[in-house]
């Protein structure tokens, strides 16, 4: 996992749009669920963080699309055994294509796609779109988890209760969490205006990036 | 001049002005301490002379002149001005983001440009005067708070400001971390960058700065020489902070009762990266009537023994008991109706829409809240100062307001335990009231309270008893006393309390 971590940002982006293509070029089910299964199985080999929550996110994805395609279809005047297909195929290309995109998201932290753009000397707003859309996403996810945390560190029983109730506490955390994505959104502008950030100006990076990204900064002293 | 504030005022809503016309100049080399108790506008006007405040912040109201190096600052760009100054907030939170420890301090430099080579070099020295080795390769947000002020204050002096600002760049360190600052301070401050530092515990940077000024309620006093100001007692006074040199004030103490908290064997399945566990074997016990205090360094995971208590950090072995009865299988929840946590950063706990709603629900837990109810959420406001703020939204105020938030709430809960981890209101005149306000209210009526601090004078004035924390293990439990000659807390290096050297004065 730890490897995966360190491959270059645009190498998994240009990985992760191949398998995208690949599902969505597959002509038909038979294709492409196989696809979409070898897309959730790699998550579950490489360890991927959150590999559970993302199962029960597309599982509630496939039934969602499965079943608004079959009624479209069925409207349309396909028979069952038509319909049946081609939202299966519907689903496992949506499963792919999340799947590819869910993995750089839990295995590209800020930093790391912001040295993979800077190396690449790609303009500051480029870079600082990137970083933030792929890093945002799981710092958002982690402060819905940390409100449900504070939730229960005073008090309130989420966890042992009824489905209905559980997604009821779910929803109604929403509103904390918008208020918290406006406070990290305040904080991230004030850190690149304190920091100096200038759209006008290409960012370097202190990391070495080649197709691997360094993690860390060694102690060893290095030649100039 | 550096620096040259004339006639400020700044004001976030109609009557509440958090400056009123301060002036004060800066020359190169200066350092000035600027003291006052938390809500007394420090932080406003350490935004102003970073150029933060009206620039990035707009208040409600602005007036006065703001003069960096001769020129206003408004005429400066953004970027060059901020080239120039090195700013680190009270909430570092507010300055963080999901950024590795390299990432963070080198980051004003790939900003600019910098070559790779330079950043590196300048990478190294920052990690190793700063003593942050042991943090490369880190995600920012997994640091502890110590951990993570010393990053941004690496950040802060990395690109060699002409300014430095700190704003309470002490909070959550603990005492060895504290003379670390100091020392670099020293050294990399040294005689060049002129230093603006607000700070509550004067006591912590006296040979650091050369002058301090006092703000109170707005208004900034004239400046006077630290080594005049530091032995007396009426300037800090006058400003609502406890004097950095002064007598002890111990809170009265009552003997322990039955147990509340049991800690028995705990290990927790978290890891620290050569692979430990970060608790191996840690035992406790807390009974009624207690205020039991836990030392330990930053980082060495005094907040996961917090969490593994409350069920939030899984443990691979060990025992909960609350009351006398086995916790081990019960959930967070459940715990927590008996465990009263507030955090140093009472932002990550709250999440109600309004102050009321928050007390409320310490008090019903989310369940439905009835007359009798709403009259102790009122009662517990009332008695940390917060009535008039009770439909306010949590996350609108301030840090210290959020402290007495967290008071209320744990007051208002009754709960048998509750944890104090790293209170901001113990250097503050009015704030330590509060706090010792809560404090006595839980003893009398036979609660415990965990308090988690370095802050070694607040130690020695309320606990009755002390545990230190070192290398996942408890390795010192007894009296409070007893624990600043002890050999564990030798072994920690830091100094002994201020406090018990004007006692044996």
């Amino acid at each position: 996992m730890k490897r995966l971590e360190e491959v270059n940002f645009f190498v998994k982006l240009a990985a992760a749009f191949a398998v995208t293509l690949a599902a969505w070029l597959a002509p038909d089910w038979r294709f492409g669920v196989p696809l979409a299964l070898l897309a959730v199985l790699f998550l579950k080999l490489a360890q991927v963080p959150g590999v559970r929550a993302y199962v029960k996110g597309a599982t509630l994805l496939v039934l969602l699309v499965m079943a608004s395609w079959i009624v479209n279809l069925l409207v349309q005047g396909l028979a069952l055994t038509e319909a049946v297909p081609v939202a299966t195929g519907m689903a496992a290309r949506l499963v792919t294509t999340t799947a590819a995109f869910f993995f750089i998201m839990e295995t590209s932290s800020p930093g790391s796609i912001l040295a993979a753009a800077s190396a690449a000397r790609l303009p500051p707003a480029v870079t600082l779109v990137l970083s933030l859309t792929f890093g945002l996403i799981p710092m958002l996810r982690e402060e819905f988890e940390r409100i449900a945390d504070a939730q229960r560190a005073r008090g309130m029983e989420i966890d042992n209760v009824p489905f209905p109730v559980r997604l009821r506490f779910a929803l109604a955390r929403g509103v904390p969490l918008l208020v918290q994505a406006v406070r990290m959104a305040h904080a991230i502008s004030l850190s690149l205006s304190i920091y100096g950030f200038d759209m006008s100006r290409k960012r370097t990076t202190w990391r070495s990036v080649g197709l691997m990204v360094e993690p860390r900064l060694t102690a060893e002293k290095e030649p100039r | 001049m550096v620096l040259a504030l004339k006639d400020i005022s700044v004001a976030y809503s109609d009557g509440q002005v958090a400056v009123a016309n301060a002036s004060m100049e800066l020359a190169p080399g200066d350092k000035l301490l600027l003291c006052g108790a938390a809500g007394g506008g420090k932080s406003t006007l350490l935004n102003v002379a970073a150029g933060v405040v009206p620039r990035l912040v707009r208040p409600h109201r602005f007036s006065g002149s703001v003069l960096f190096d001769g020129a206003p600052i408004a005429s400066l760009p953004k970027d060059a001005l901020f080239a120039r100054i090195g700013m680190v907030m009270q909430n570092v939170e507010e300055q963080l983001w999901d950024l590795g420890v390299e990432d963070l301090i080198a980051f004003p430099l790939e900003n600019r440009g910098m070559a790779r080579a330079d950043i590196r070099e300048r990478l190294q020295t920052m990690l190793g005067t700063l003593e942050l080795d042991a943090l490369r390769g880190r995600r920012v947000l997994s640091l502890s708070g110590g951990e993570r002020r010393m990053v941004a204050i690496a950040a802060a002096l990395a690109a060699t400001p002409e300014l430095l600002i700190l704003d309470e760049p002490t909070t959550g360190l603990d005492p060895a971390a504290r003379e670390r600052l100091v020392r670099i301070l020293k050294t990399v401050a040294g005689d060049g960058p002129a230093l603006l530092v607000a700070e509550q515990d004067p006591g912590a940077l006296e040979s650091v700065t050369r002058s301090v000024r006092f703000l109170h309620s707005g208004r900034l006093s004239e400046p006077m020489e630290m080594a005049a100001a530091f032995g007396q007692q009426t300037p800090w006074l006058d400003a609502g902070i406890l004097p950095p040199v002064r007598k002890p004030a111990y809170l009265k103490r009552v003997a322990p009762g039955d147990e509340l908290l049991g800690v028995s064997g705990l290990r927790t399945v978290l890891t620290r990266q050569d692979g430990s566990p970060v608790l191996r074997d840690v035992s406790l016990t807390i009974r009624a009537g207690e205020i039991v205090a836990l030392i330990g360094r930053n980082g060495t995971g005094k907040t996961t023994l917090v969490q593994s208590i409350l069920g939030m950090a899984k443990a691979a072995a060990g025992t909960i008991r609350i009351r006398g009865g086995d916790a081990t299988g019960w959930t967070v929840a459940r715990r927590a109706r008996s465990i009263a946590y507030l955090p140093q950063n009472m932002r990550r706990i709250l999440f109600n829409m309004t102050v009321l709603e928050e007390v409320l629900f310490a008090i019903t837990a989310g369940g439905a809240a009835g007359p009798d109810e709403k009259a102790r959420a009122v009662e517990a406001l009332a008695q940390y100062g917060l009535e008039t703020l009770s439909e306010a939204n949590p996350f609108g105020l301030s840090a210290r307001q959020q402290a007495l938030l967290g008071l209320a709430c744990a007051h208002a809960a009754q709960a048998p335990v509750s944890i104090l981890d790293e209170p901001l209101l113990a250097r503050d005149v009015q704030g330590r009231q509060m706090l010792d306000r809560f404090l006595e209210n839980a003893i009398a009526g036979g609660r415990a309270v965990l308090l988690i601090s370095h802050d070694l004078d607040l130690v020695e004035e309320v606990a009755s008893r002390m545990l230190i924390l070192d290398r996942g293990e408890v390795v010192f439990d007894g009296s409070t006393g007893e624990g600043w000659s002890s050999a564990a807390f030798a072994s920690l290096g830091w100094p002994r309390p201020p406090v018990l050297m004007e006692k044996a004065a």
